[in-house]
């Protein structure tokens, strides 16, 4: 509509809300002399158990997290979220949301300049604008003087679907007749490959041969504070972005690529983060409010609810694991073949890190001399699923060490001897070859089971498992 | 009827990006009384980095924790980092502010020298003061140093470093090659009740044995441990995403998504493991995500020993535990009545 | 709009704000006080934590107007000019915070503990702690910090 928006909403606009101004700050009383403690005090300073300065600040309550922050004229973003897991973008129309008095601004995947980004695969856009490929992408954004007032006009943005069938079993996906889940890419999306040793010699040579499948589910990080960013420019062109982002040079990479301006062009900055866990480790709103400040000349906020927490930020792989170990008949682990499926989401996000880790990692701690551990992962129509504290290590040692009893419980040897047995000591070789250092597996074993009073159950073995 | 069993798990985790460079530099100012300044691009997520990398500083320039400030995560004031991430702050951008103290400690040191008529080799710095190795009579006040290269030398003391941890790139056919610089460690054991006529599982207690190299602090080490337990109780037992059928969440929420609260937790007794690992700073490694890998393992072990029921997927609900033993009890029943 | 006045850490406050306002947003947006966060604004995760008239309530399921004419205490309202509380001089000694997010909302439930059971047993503290969320710490040295803070006063 051809007509003057910033007047009419301006005029609409309820006086009290337009001024924003927050309130002059009270007289919140403090200490200033209270003592350091004396760990902080003492040399040398590495081994001291040191309080924390900022932990000082979080129990007065005086940390300023980003939503903590209120500036004057500061408007208040809302995200519209697509709801279907796969579909394209016929139309969408946000003629009824622009006039909504209240509403300065609104942009759709058709605003932002360079429209994908991801940590390692650049293939997720910042707002659909052709596809979408999970029921939390972002397909357009409001800046509003209320966060109810954006909340509302969102639900006014009317987007034209075509709904196609989503794919939500990786395993499905992994058949290569599956029409693309995140077309014109294959589903597969990373394959990784470790081999070392003679796998078949191996088995040939092994008394016993077991096999197991795990599999584990999709979690989110949940840390407390929920993703937010603040963004605001200066007469020289110049964007701050205030955002809980774990990393901030790849976050000021991704809004300089994205928004097509020159790095000196953009600072960004990090307060304290409420918890990360690997969930705040890549841009999610940044470029939008950026967009939308530069439309309005004003600073935006954009603070996740709980429910976007969980529906439009990542999460941890789900992962598919198939386990095959020959064993001698008196414990000693002679072969491993490993088959990983990682359910890889939507998007790749952090995929190719937990892939590369998750395969690496999957043989245990444990001196395999003959191993083949392959590792897949394939998109699906679900949140898309990244860095998650462990990198896919969490799921591969339910695995391993749930196959470890089981082999244990078969060959009559207790739990602890047949680890004992079978750890990576100093100097061992990794899956890759690597010669470890450092190693101490054996001692934490050992720590760990003279703590807890650890007796084996079964016949004891004749020499030392506690040697 | 409440059985108790008990679950060993043990875990091996790299530090740091698979064979990509994940570099972090750092800048390290002494101000004219000897404290100092850090300046890191890492962003504090909560586990104390900034704390630790005080700790290191503080330990390179011989002075107190409470001595350095640190300034982090803004892109115009700090040198670039690659992130609080893969658990690599401690020992990345650990050793990348070593290697800036270390910078100006030497700086300090070629002021130092000649004021205590020795050369620059000869000192050490340790418990605020520079002394001549070997004859400790002799020393200085880091102050008295730092005042006198500002005013009298015209010589800031300023160091900047940068560390990325060295890596070889993975063969794409066999996979065989150094893809991280160093790993952590651990063993968890689980002890638990399972109640054999509802499936429900209490963790009673968990025994954590945790390799971190040196621990800068070790107060720091053990809330990591125990936050990193109560994500895996979580991801043992309770915690799940579940769509429907048309690939939309069902529980994008805290009251349908169970996650451990203060009632959930069991009894957590921590131990450091001893040791040192020479590639990192002061002999450090790290700790982050190792603390919650080996966590749902111990506790399904735990579960296999209690009732003797392999659960394959998590979480291990009660309705899959009970649906376990009640399958395990008919197995066992149709076996006892065909012998 | 409505006009709203309280006593909030012994102060009398007022505001102009829209009915439907919870007294989180109140706190925090109205009157400054950003201690109480918004964790889920739904009353499951208790981020929100204060203390109204002496009980303890989830600010995020008070309506502003439900406020009126009570005393409030945030957090913002436990230290002096000359000390921090206990409950934040112990915490801050025993690591007992990580990223400080739901620190405001579980300092306010140890003290409604504190206050009503001045030596509660590690049941009772789980069991006060029940109605708030931490993801960092697993809840162990705040526990331990409250038995710390039980013994010293008791001493």
């Amino acid at each position: 509509m051809a007509t003057d928006t910033k007047t009419k909403t301006t005029a609409l606009v309820d006086a009290e809300q337009l001024l924003r101004v927050p309130s002059a700050a009270p007289l919140v009383p403090f200490p200033v002399d209270v003592q350091v403690p004396d760990a902080a005090r003492q040399t040398p300073a590495v081994g001291q158990r040191a309080t924390r300065p900022d932990c000082r600040l979080h129990g007065l309550g005086q940390t300023k997290y980003i939503d903590d922050m209120y500036l004057p004229g500061m408007l208040f973003a809302k995200i519209k979220r697509a709801g279907v897991a796969s579909a394209r973008i016929i139309s969408v129309d946000t003629s009824e949301a622009e006039m909504t008095p209240g509403v300065m601004a609104v942009v759709t995947g058709k605003d932002i300049p360079c429209n994908s980004f991801g940590p390692s695969l650049k293939d997720q856009p910042v707002l659909a604008d052709e596809r979408v490929f999970y029921a939390g992408d972002g397909v357009a954004a409001v800046a509003a003087v209320t966060e109810q007032i954006a909340a509302d006009a969102i639900e006014k943005i009317k987007v034209e679907y075509e709904e196609l069938t989503p794919v939500l079993d990786p395993l499905e996906s992994l058949k290569l007749e599956t029409p693309g889940v995140h077309a014109p890419s294959a589903n597969i999306y990373g394959h990784k490959i470790i081999k070392k040793g003679d796998i078949e010699k191996g088995f040939a040579a092994s008394d016993h041969i077991f096999e197991a499948s795990f599999r584990t589910q999709m979690v989110e990080h949940v840390p407390l504070e929920p993703h937010s960013s603040l963004a605001q420019w200066d007469a020289n062109g110049r964007l701050t972005v205030h955002s809980t982002l774990g990393r901030i040079t790849l976050g000021r990479a991704d809004i300089a690529r994205t928004l097509g301006i020159p790095m000196s062009r953009i600072r960004v900055v990090a307060t304290v983060v409420g918890g990360n866990f690997g969930g705040k480790n890549e841009i999610t709103t940044e470029p939008v409010i950026a967009l939308l400040s530069k439309k309005t000349g004003r600073p935006v906020k954009c603070t996740f609810t709980r429910p976007e927490e969980f529906y439009a930020s990542t999460t941890r792989h789900p992962l598919i694991m198939d386990y095959k170990t020959g064993v001698t008949k008196d414990g000693k682990i002679l072969a491993r073949k490993i088959r990983l499926v990682l359910d890889g989401g939507a998007y790749c996000s952090w995929s190719e890190t937990t892939l590369g880790k998750a395969c690496i990692l999957s043989a245990g701690p444990y001196q395999i001399d003959n191993l083949v551990a392959e590792a897949f992962v394939v998109y699906t129509n679900k949140t898309m699923t990244g860095a998650m504290r462990g990198f896919g290590a969490p799921q591969v040692c339910f695995a391993y060490e749930s196959h470890m009893d089981d082999m244990a419980k078969a060959l009559n040897i207790d739990p602890l001897e047949f680890r004992l047995k079978n750890v990576l000591s100093e100097g061992s070789l990794s899956p890759t070859s690597q010669t470890l250092h450092s190693v101490v597996v054996r001692e934490s074993l050992l720590q760990a089971a003279q703590r807890f009073g650890w007796k084996p159950k079964t016949a004891p073995e004749a020499e030392g498992a506690f040697a | 009827m409440k059985r108790r069993g008990r679950g060993i798990a043990c875990m091996w985790y790299p530090i740091g990006f698979t064979v990509a460079a994940n570099p972090s530099a750092a800048v390290v100012k002494i101000n004219e009384d000897g404290t100092a300044t850090l300046l890191t691009g890492t962003v504090e997520t909560g586990q104390g980095s900034l704390t630790i990398l005080a700790q290191i500083v503080a330990q390179e320039l011989g002075i107190a924790t409470e001595d350095v400030h640190v300034v982090s995560a803004d892109t115009d004031a700090t040198p670039m980092d690659t992130g609080a991430i893969a658990s690599r702050t401690t020992y990345v951008t650990g050793n990348a502010a070593r290697l800036a103290a270390e910078k100006a400690r030497l700086m300090m040191f070629d002021v130092a020298a000649p004021m205590l008529n020795v050369k620059p080799d000869q000192l050490e710095a340790r418990d605020h003061r520079i002394y001549v190795k070997g004859y400790p009579q002799r020393n200085l006040h880091v102050g008295d140093v730092a005042n006198h290269a500002r005013m009298v030398m015209g010589q800031p003391p300023i160091g900047s470093g940068y560390f990325n941890p060295a890596t070889v790139a993975l063969d794409p056919e066999t996979g065989q090659g150094k893809p991280f610089a160093t790993y952590v460690y651990a063993t968890q054991i689980a002890e638990v009740d399972v109640d054999d006529e509802t499936g429900d599982v209490d963790v009673l207690r968990i025994v954590a044995s945790h390799d971190c190299g040196t621990a800068i602090n070790p107060m720091l080490v053990e809330g990591q441990v125990e936050g990193g337990i109560s994500m895996g109780v979580g991801f043992a037992l309770q915690e799940e995403i579940l769509f429907d059928a048309k690939g939309r969440q069902m529980n994008p929420n805290l009251t349908n998504y169970i996650m451990p609260t203060s009632l959930d937790m069991p009894e957590i007794e921590v131990d450091i493991v001893d040791n040192y690992d020479p590639t990192g700073p002061f002999g450090a490694k790290g700790v982050g995500e190792p603390t919650c890998v080996s966590t749902a393992a111990a506790i399904l072990n735990a579960i296999h020993d209690a009732v003797g029921v392999r659960i394959h997927s998590l979480p291990a609900t009660a309705e899959k535990v009970h649906a376990a033993i009640k399958a395990k009890q008919a197995a066992e029943q149709k076996q006892l009545s065909a012998s | 709009m409505v006009t709203v006045s309280m006593n909030v850490n012994g102060e009398k406050r007022t505001a102009s704000v829209a009915p439907e306002t919870t007294l989180l947003k109140l706190l925090r947006e109205s009157f400054n006080l950003t201690g109480a966060k918004l964790g889920c604004d739904v009353g499951d995760c208790g981020a929100c934590t204060v203390i109204v008239d002496g009980k303890l309530v989830n600010s995020c399921l008070m309506l502003a107007p439900q406020a009126e004419g009570r005393e409030v205490l945030t957090i913002e309202g436990l230290a002096t000019q000359d000390r921090l509380h206990p409950i934040q001089k112990v915490f801050e000694d025993k690591g007992s915070l990580q990223c400080g997010f739901c620190g405001p909302g579980v300092i306010m439930s140890a003290k409604a503990l504190l206050d009503q059971n001045p030596n509660p047993s590690v049941q009772e503290i789980r069991d006060g702690l029940a109605g708030n969320l931490c993801r960092c710490t697993g809840y162990s040295k705040m526990i331990e910090a409250i038995q710390t803070i039980a013994r010293e006063r008791t001493a």
